[in-house]
């Protein structure tokens, strides 16, 4: 009996762990091998603190939590910088490193003896000093963990963690702040993780740096993904099958040393057949599902989006922009005035700066010199995700659209000003963050009936057609809220027919006063659409014209089609 | 200034090694982009591969060293052909690839521990010569670790550079997407590069065997420094892992002055985190946009 108990601690142990290291891979997509050290910060925390300073509880657990978000908040500053297979080696250094300092700081976490001699918890004098005494503490530590972790993820805050796992530019250009994601998950995970931490020291009263290996991290990561990323049942079901199988093993009679080695050629075993036939895990990610508002409601909505502005009106400058990448120049005295109302053109060769002209309109390139101005206020360096929120959004040639959210979860992320989108709302001020979600879904519905998708919002957008898929990119811009549309080859293979869906939807932002910018290729698309088209070639405006001018230019003419 | 002469030879000792791995991951990493965590334990399996070539069937310790270099390479081809192309073919995330890595980085380390036991592996009744020049001191295995890192990494330098195969290698580097249009079929290049690798990895290995003995964990180290080697150099040329592995193993060596022992193995991994913060592209990288 006293047996089971002590399994079911461990499952609550690892589940914790198991959770906080999903918030991290399975819905920011960071993948930090660093977790055992978060999980050894934690334990740490609690045997020096109880220790050497005789701090009682919760003091030792709160003061490690912190410690240890703080330390999570700082690994964090690498990963904005370097993303993928790097974050992976940097942070499996870190564990490491951490390993070493328990190991070798003798005075203070004891070497390789550990530390031993934890006080056990003792709640209003009841000493919780064996499994079944225990037990309910890790059950309600589990359960405190898993709501705050569910809280995070089911946020808008949470949302939008996922929206930057798909695609990192595209959800900096519906204005999330990067940064601070990466900064508030890894925190709450660390933060997690170093509450399995402190269970484990005052449950075993024993420390010791063998205990929070780079073994460990793997065994996290084979729970995570055999219950599936971005699923947090997932893990309290991942670490239960692989915290209990391995002690399941144990009756197969084995001298105990294969039998430990045997245990960790299972785990890996596991991990490489569940990528293999189910990478989803056992429990798929699912999306929060919402319902959508009825139409009566949105109609409100749908006609503050279109509301008149005034036109005519010049909102985006750019003046005298210079960029060279290497030898290179991409872009060279290149200026460019957008007016509002009105539909403007970019066409040129291929290498002519189109594209490179837009990224630095949008800030995802920085200037080497140049001017930008929205409006009359100066937002040349202003980070990309300040750009959309001053009111420049821009889209992707290569749409970059968050392919396993749905349709409806895709606008919503974009909306502006989401109070949601701070860890501290989401905690303190739950009743707001619900108003704004309610007020939320009816303008993503307003957005999804505009572009024609609203039959669409549960799917996925890896399932939606190609010609859906372009209706999205232009939703999701248009959730942004902004007043400046920056459009990358929106119309690009396209049919006649579907062009015939778009066009009007263009035509009508701009008759609503929004200012639009495309890039584009097709020339009967231009005719067709644009008041305004530059000619850009050699990183410059060779000429500037309404789209018969320009076409009936033989000089021009020639340049485009040499 | 003894004591700074002889810690400078150790960290160009300590380096070469470093490099000569370096070499063989970067290789793989940079042709294939597959972050082969099961290097380590392949570059364990080729150690004890040697061991038992010298030890149970009595053979010289080159023809060893052969037989280990050969092991490592079927088992490198191996896992590319059934562990990493079904996920390639399956379009899987790169993450994925790396996560399937690591699971047969525990299963193979663990593989190795339950076959040879975890303790230590020596060849029986070798011993190595030394060196003393002036007040410097090397053993014959350690010249061994410099003279394979110098030979082989330039006759690998050779083979890339000449020969169609090499070429095709380099193509497959720089654009594989490029490669496959100009008719280079990508699958063999990547199954070629795993070969070499993994090839290669068996000389340090078995010099590893020769100077410390053979342990199931010492894949662990090697694969790190490894890694560490080529990003520190800068991904995808040969001269950025050797000049990563040689980096490494000098700041370690000198280091030492300074620093107590037991830190030594941490100094690596600070050297890492410097480098890919502020400078992401490697020490002789060149600048991707």
């Amino acid at each position: 009996m006293e047996y089971i108990l002590h399994i079911l601690v461990m499952v609550c142990i690892y589940g914790i762990l198991a959770v906080s290291f999903n918030l991290l891979i399975g819905f920011a997509g960071l993948f930090a091998m660093a977790q055992a050290a978060f999980y050894a910060f934690g334990a740490y925390a609690t045997a020096i603190l109880t220790l050497k300073l005789g701090l009682p509880f919760p003091v030792d657990l709160l003061l490690g939590v912190l410690i240890t978000a703080f330390i999570g908040a700082l690994v964090a500053i690498p990963a904005i910088r370097i993303s993928g297979t790097y974050l992976v080696v940097v942070t499996l250094a870190l564990q490491v490193i951490v390993i070493a300092i328990a190991t070798n700081w003798k005075d203070l976490t004891g070497g390789t003896d550990g530390l031993r001699g934890i006080p056990s918890l003792n709640i209003f004098g009841y000493a919780l000093d064996n499994p079944g005494r225990f037990l309910p503490a890790a059950i309600v530590a589990l359960g405190i963990c898993f709501w705050v972790a569910w809280r995070l993820a089911n946020s808008p805050f949470g949302r939008a963690l996922r929206a930057m796992r798909e695609n990192e530019s595209a959800a900096e250009a519906v204005g999330k702040n990067l940064l601070y994601m990466k900064v508030a998950v890894f925190a709450f995970s660390a933060g997690l993780a170093a509450v399995a931490g402190s269970l484990f020291a005052r449950y075993l009263n024993y420390v010791g740096a063998e205990s929070f290996g780079i073994d460990e991290t793997i065994y996290m990561l084979a729970m995570v993904i055999l219950g599936g990323t971005g699923n947090l049942w997932g893990s309290l079901v991942g670490a239960a099958v692989l915290v209990i199988l391995p002690e399941l093993l144990k009756f197969v009679t084995l001298p105990t040393e294969i039998a430990d080695k045997s245990h960790l050629i299972i785990y890996g075993l596991l991990l490489i057949v569940i990528l293999r036939l189910r990478p989803e895990g056992l429990l798929a990610e699912r999306s929060t599902m919402r319902h959508l508002p009825h139409v009566d409601d949105t109609n409100r909505h749908g006609a503050e989006m279109t509301a008149p502005l005034p036109k005519d009106e010049v909102t985006l400058s750019g003046n005298d922009l210079h960029k060279r990448f290497g030898g290179i120049v991409a872009v060279a005295g290149f200026n460019i005035v957008l007016k509002s109302g009105s539909i403007t053109g970019l066409i040129g060769p291929n290498g002519a700066g189109k594209t490179t002209a837009f990224n630095l309109l949008t800030g995802f390139l920085s200037l080497d010199s140049g001017t930008i101005t929205f409006r009359g206020r100066n937002i040349t360096g202003l980070k990309p995700h300040n750009i959309v929120r001053a009111g420049v959004a821009r889209s992707f040639q290569d749409l970059r659209l968050f392919t396993k959210m749905t349709a409806l979860e895709n606008v919503m992320v974009a909306l502006p000003n989401q109070a949601g989108d701070r860890v501290f709302d989401v905690f303190f001020r739950p009743m707001k963050i619900h108003r704004e979600e309610q007020d939320n879904l009816v303008r993503a519905r307003a957005v999804l009936d505009f572009v024609g998708l609203t039959h669409k919002a549960y799917e996925t957008a890896e399932n939606l057609s190609y010609a859906e898929e372009k209706l999205l990119v232009v939703g999701r811009l248009l959730a942004t809220g902004a007043e400046v549309f920056l459009f990358d080859e929106p119309l690009s293979g396209l049919d006649r027919t579907t062009l015939a869906e778009i066009f009007p939807i263009v035509r009508k932002l701009a008759d609503s006063g929004k200012t639009i910018c495309i890039i584009e290729h097709n020339l009967d698309v231009i005719k067709e659409l644009c008041d305004v088209v530059y000619f850009l070639d050699e990183g410059h405006a060779m000429a500037i014209g309404t789209p018969d001018q320009l076409m009936n230019d033989p000089a021009l003419a020639t340049r485009y089609f040499k | 200034m003894d004591l700074f002469a002889q810690l400078f030879v150790n960290g160009l000792i300590n380096g070469s090694h470093y490099a000569l791995l370096g070499v063989g991951f970067g290789l793989i990493f940079a042709t294939t982009r597959i972050v082969h965590f099961a290097y380590g334990p392949i570059f364990t399996a080729a150690a004890y591969a040697a061991w038992f070539a010298a030890n149970v069937l009595g053979l010289p310790i080159p023809v060893a060293m052969v037989f280990a270099a050969a092991v490592a390479a079927v088992l490198g081809v191996i896992t590319y052909q059934y562990l990493y192309l079904p996920f390639e073919r399956g379009q899987s995330s790169s993450h994925v690839t790396l996560i399937a890595s690591l699971g047969l980085f525990i299963v193979l380390e663990n593989l190795i521990a339950i076959i040879f036991g975890t303790g230590g592996r020596v060849i029986d009744g070798y011993q190595y010569g030394i060196f003393l020049v002036g007040p410097i001191y090397f053993s014959s295995v350690q010249l061994g670790q410099v003279i394979a890192m110098v030979v082989l990494t330039a006759l690998l330098g050779v083979y890339l550079a000449r020969t169609r195969h090499g070429k095709a290698i380099l193509a497959t580097t720089d654009n594989p997407e490029m490669a496959r249009i100009i008719g280079i079929d990508t699958v063999k290049v990547s199954r070629l590069v795993f070969a070499i690798g993994s090839a290669l990895s068996a000389i340090p290995a078995t010099l590893i065997l020769l100077k410390d003995g053979a342990t199931p964990s010492m894949g662990f180290f090697a694969v790190f420094i490894a890694f560490v080697a080529v990003i520190v150099g800068g991904v995808g040329s040969l001269r950025g892992a050797v000049a990563g592995g040689l980096a490494l193993g000098m700041v370690e060596s000198l280091g030492l002055w300074k620093i107590p022992t037991e830190w030594q193995s941490s100094i690596a991994f600070i050297v890492l985190f410097l480098v890919v913060l502020l400078r992401p592209q490697g020490l002789f990288g060149r600048t991707v946009s």
